[in-house]
């Protein structure tokens, strides 16, 4: 039986997804109206300085691991990807609920990466050449090299998405295990410790490594 | 009288393999954590062999920051993995 559960409440991780997504979505606009205006001979200064450095540095660290046809169609999207992270995994900063510590959240990011493999190697190699290269080089083995191969397909974007969930969910358990244990007035002190590790260096850390993982893996997808 | 004691050994049997079944799963998140051996193995040639890196080619070391700190998160993977299977049995 069908049922419309419509206004049913979200569940927080997803509150603060579209709070996340909102807020960058502003940023981004306001960024890009920015820049148009943009004179060439001035120097640009604050919030555009800093927009403007920080996609040049991504923009040489993709340049570095990819071809310019790939780096022209893929940058965007990575982009897009390690702001929306870095927002994500540090947001328990602020009172909100990280929206990775839902595995619904997670494993969506493990479909768009699968998503984003397909269209890599239809767009650059084509489905002739994948089906050759799900095959393996020796023809004879090919029966026992294409399960192997199948798995592989799955697995990579499987273990993205799923390495981002339990990191996020092992941090929020640790700090709600300290906060169990102790009293409020040392719990203020330890907190500062906590965030800082968990929140702070592992969730950019995470960020950072999705990032890195899929660039790696879309260069070796459209390349193959 | 004989149905009296098979009832109470019935019960005596149901409650047993409740707290049996409980206690196995904690026991099962014990061993499931051991697992977090082979990261700290393996972080730790990570971290060491770019320590030896450094000291090698100071220059590099942004690049050899960066590449440590990507495998490792990669190699934490399985001690990830053993984590999630210990939450799963705790939660049962």
């Amino acid at each position: 039986m069908l049922e419309f559960t419509y206004s049913n409440e979200l569940s927080p991780q997803v509150i603060s997804t579209l709070i996340i997504v909102f807020f960058l979505a502003l940023v981004f606009i306001i960024a890009g109206i920015k820049v148009k205006k943009l004179d060439p001979n001035q120097t640009p200064k604050g919030f555009l300085l800093v927009s403007i450095m920080a996609v040049e540095m991504f923009n040489k660290l993709i340049r570095s691991y990819m071809k310019e046809k790939q780096f022209r169609f893929f940058a965007p999207y990575l982009f897009t990807i390690i702001t929306f992270l870095a927002f994500a995994n540090t947001i328990s900063l602020f009172g909100l609920t990280p929206p990775l510590s839902n595995i619904g959240v997670a494993f969506s990011f493990s479909v768009m990466t699968f998503l984003v493999l397909k269209i890599a190697e239809m767009r650059f190699i084509g489905i002739k050449g994948k089906i050759d290269g799900l095959l393996g080089p020796v023809k004879p083995i090919a029966p026992l090299m294409l399960p192997i191969n199948l798995i592989g397909e799955v697995s990579t974007p499987f273990s993205m998405g799923l390495r981002l969930f339990v990191n996020l969910m092992a941090g929020s358990v640790m700090a709600a295990m300290v906060y169990a244990v102790l009293h409020w007035t040392a719990g203020i002190i330890a907190g500062v410790m906590l965030h800082v590790i968990f929140d702070i260096f592992f969730g950019l850390i995470q960020a950072f490594v999705f990032f890195m993982l899929s660039v790696v893996s879309i260069s070796m997808a459209s390349d193959a | 009288m004989f149905e009296m004691i098979l009832d109470s050994v019935v019960r005596f049997a149901t409650e047993y393999n409740e707290h049996f079944s409980s206690g196995l799963a904690y026991l099962g998140a014990g061993v499931a954590v051991i697992a977090g051996l082979g990261p700290g193995i393996g972080q730790g040639f990570a971290a060491g062999k770019a320590a030896e890196a450094v000291g090698r080619q100071p220059e590099a070391q942004g690049k050899i920051l960066v590449t440590t700190l990507v495998t490792q998160a990669v190699a934490e993977t399985t001690g990830l993995y053993s984590l999630l299977v210990a939450l799963i049995l705790i939660g049962k």
